[in-house]
């Protein structure tokens, strides 16, 4: 298989705030990659520098293959981004953006564009400003469709869309990753979105990658043992990688739940969510040597 | 690159209106004293392109430029050009608006229009030459501050300078004179190129 990103060694670095990295990630073409983590964890960093919004203090990025470095200006005609926060000035309408972006990207498909306008009801001529969070979450996604990209980053694309609209934003990063060739590294809180569409997870904490897994090897895999306070105590540290305490029982994260299920049979042993994964790995205690 | 000159050009269309008011004003105000109407227009498209910097940063436009198929040079380059494009239509007009005055006051001198409009236009371009890279540097509220401080610091300068050297001004002003279409060219051309350096190689570290 292809490999659409290949990072390594990457580190950026904020004196006295916050490191990113090392990172080392290996993306193929052809899957939804959906990278999680809390505020604050390194998200936004990782993917601004990867685009080069950020400079990077060390580490190699590639993209199809080629030196990010060497060939920026040819690898981004392939990228379509959304990112969190930064578009056109607000003062530009969308038909401006049409006229803009011909001159801009070589594969850029004005019918395409003026398509998905019409699918997400956009107005042509209505300044940026006044259109509401959610058109404009929506104008920025046709925006980085409409060149007909290999990849996109996507950095919070779905934040501010009611669910129906989410769901249609879901359906379209389907149909564009239908195409063995295209790649979408997406970032979230919404973890329930790549709970349906995401093939890999990342997860960032803290600046550092502490989970890169398949999903459905995760979902599978992982689950959450609950046991009662008294019983906390009979069970073997190795068992888990991280627990919290609440008020009337214990919850674990374990990483193999069919072997944990035959093991504590008296115990109960649910399916796991990103989202309680999330939060158990964050809040819970004794969270180093997962992998 | 073509695709940036455009998108200010476009966005400066987005704040015309508030331009073309400007100008009537200014108009009406210059019917009393022609010579104003030769600053007018290209002091008002220094302002207006401002306004494409502060929109920029506002939006926090840079980073998804970056993130487009342009390099951070293309992107500073493309502000220069832009911003030029507009003070050559704004010349084009003023010597327009020019001769329309001339006409009712039924008093053309062409020559002299041209002198002063262009005048006028190469200080407006230094302006900006020196209010870029201050912009670059410490972004929009910051650089518009800066310069107003660094005009009056050289205003005082050459003032000191004149006054206590006892250099003749005189001589200065016949020898400009006489080479004006030599000495703007050639001053616009170096001051542009030092300020356009100065400012890709901020641009270059900067991050969004």
């Amino acid at each position: 298989m292809n490999k659409a990103i290949e990072i390594k060694d990457l580190v950026k670095n904020y004196p006295e705030s916050f490191t990113l990295g090392e990172i080392n990630l290996n993306i193929s073409s052809g899957e939804i990659i959906g990278l999680i983590g809390e505020n604050g964890a390194g998200k936004t960093t990782l993917i601004k520098s990867i685009l080069g919004i950020l400079l990077k203090n060390k580490g190699e990025i590639k993209i199809f293959n080629k030196n990010l470095d060497k060939n920026e200006v040819l690898i981004k005609e392939d990228i379509g981004v959304v990112l969190d926060n930064s578009f056109f000035p607000e003062i530009l309408c969308p038909k401006d953006l049409d006229k803009i972006m011909k001159s801009i990207y070589q594969n850029w498909d004005s019918l395409l564009y003026f398509k998905y306008l019409n699918e997400f009801n956009l107005p042509c001529n209505t300044m940026i400003k006044k259109l509401s969070k959610g058109m404009k979450k929506k104008l920025e996604i046709a925006a980085a469709l409409a060149h007909h990209p290999k990849l996109l980053i996507l950095d919070e694309p779905t934040s501010g869309l009611d669910p129906v609209v989410r769901s249609e934003v879901l359906e379209i990063f389907l149909k564009f990753i239908a195409d063995e060739e295209h790649t979408i590294l997406f970032s979230t809180h919404i973890t329930s979105d790549l709970e349906h569409i995401a093939d890999e997870i990342i997860f960032i904490n803290k600046g550092k990658v502490i989970l890169n897994k398949n999903r459905d090897e995760l979902l599978d895999n992982y689950g959450i043992l609950k046991c009662d306070i008294d019983k906390f105590s009979s069970i073997d540290k190795n068992d888990y990688i991280t627990y919290k305490k609440n008020k009337y029982d214990y919850e674990m994260l374990v990483s193999d739940k069919a072997k944990i299920k035959k093991k504590y049979k008296d115990m109960i042993v649910d399916n796991i969510t990103l989202e309680d994964l999330m939060v158990l790995i964050i809040k819970g205690d004794k969270n180093e040597g997962i992998n | 690159m073509k695709g940036l000159i455009k998108k200010d050009l476009l966005m400066i269309k987005g704040n015309l209106k508030y331009a073309l008011l400007f100008l009537v004003v200014f108009i009406i105000i210059s019917l009393e004293d022609v010579s104003i109407i030769y600053y007018i227009p290209t002091f008002i498209s220094m302002m207006i392109f401002i306004t494409t910097f502060s929109y920029d940063e506002y939006n926090l436009w840079d980073a998804y430029a970056i993130s487009m198929p342009v390099s951070r040079k293309d992107i500073v380059k493309s502000k220069y050009i832009a911003s030029i494009i507009l003070i050559f239509i704004a010349v084009i007009f003023t010597i327009i608006i020019s001769l329309i005055i001339g006409l009712i006051y039924d008093n053309i001198n062409f020559q002299e229009i041209i002198a002063n409009v262009l005048i006028c236009a190469a200080s407006i371009i230094i302006l900006e030459a020196i209010m870029f890279p201050l912009i670059y540097k410490f972004g929009v509220e910051k650089g518009r501050i800066t310069i107003f401080v660094g005009t009056f610091g050289i205003a005082l300068l050459i003032g000191f300078l004149l006054k206590n050297f006892n250099v003749d001004a005189n001589n200065f002003i016949v020898f400009f004179d006489k080479y004006y279409y030599l000495i703007i060219p050639i001053t616009l051309i170096i001051v542009l190129v030092i300020s356009y350096l100065i400012s890709k190689k901020i641009y270059l570290k900067k991050e969004f």
